[in-house]
């Protein structure tokens, strides 16, 4: 019998300035938080895929490429991690301002962007949005036994 | 973790080859190499990701940025990609128009 994979309650929070090369920063506090749940590869790599995403999104269209902060709050317990992404940017619910893809569209007649966010709420188990007092707060849950590792197609 | 991307000809294929992580801090050096792929005039561009071990949206807009810049009438073939990246390439409905293979 395998030995039975060692979880860990586990809380974490980092601040980091709203730029892209602040994504490692947010990808090492997300797999951390992921391995002491004992979440698998392909669920792990889900939670990071999409908080990467949502943080990516912040940078270059919440803040425009301008000055600002990205607050990331996590915890984990067994099977279970639960991001949370907050901001100032304008308001922004990306239920709302999910763009899903066009598959029946030619590749090069394609418009080049707006995934990110349909992959990112593809690839959590829940997800929650609020804007509270003048900030956004996305909060996106994975678990260990969760979403079919390949959605339908579009 | 960066990225690492190589080009070569092998008969009437352009070889791309990845490695690393394709986001959207790293898929700017891909963009430069598919500019100068779209320059060679083969019939097929093969690009090899067995070694990405992670690729974000960014990386499907390089793949349509591709397909884009060399033409509907050339092939695109992505070779070796991990389940993850290529769930990301069905997910997105990439795989109608490029070919996904695992070798």
């Amino acid at each position: 019998m395998d030995e039975a994979v060692k979880t860990a309650r586990m809380s974490a929070e980092l601040e980091v300035p709203a730029t892209l090369g602040a994504l490692g920063d947010i990808a090492a506090l997300v797999l951390r938080l992921a391995g002491g749940a004992g979440l698998g590869k392909g669920a792990s790599y889900r939670i990071r895929l999409a908080v990467d995403e949502l943080a990516t999104n912040i940078v270059m269209h919440g803040y425009r490429g301008g000055d600002g902060r990205i607050t990331v709050r996590g915890r984990s317990g067994p099977g279970r991690v639960q991001i949370s992404i907050e901001d100032r940017a304008p308001a922004f619910d990306p239920v709302q301002g999910r763009l899903p893809p066009e598959p029946h569209t030619a590749p090069e007649r394609r418009r080049i962007g707006g995934l990110g966010i349909h992959l990112a709420l593809t690839s959590v188990d829940e997800f929650d949005y609020v804007r509270r007092d003048g900030r956004n707060i996305s909060t996106l849950t994975v678990m260990a036994e969760g979403t079919d590792p390949c959605p339908p197609r579009p | 973790m960066p990225l690492s991307v190589s080009l070569s000809i092998e008969g009437d294929t352009t070889v791309i080859e990845l490695e690393g992580e394709l986001d959207a801090k790293t898929a700017p050096d891909f963009h430069q190499t598919i500019e100068k792929a779209a320059g060679h005039g083969t019939s097929t561009v093969e690009i090899r990701m067995a070694g990405v071990g992670y690729m974000a949206s960014a990386g499907l807009r390089s793949l349509v940025f591709a397909q884009q810049k060399v033409g509907e009438h050339v092939t695109i073939k992505v070779v070796g990609a991990i389940e993850p990246v290529s769930r990301t390439i069905r997910t997105a409905g990439l795989d109608r128009s490029i070919v996904l293979t695992d070798d």
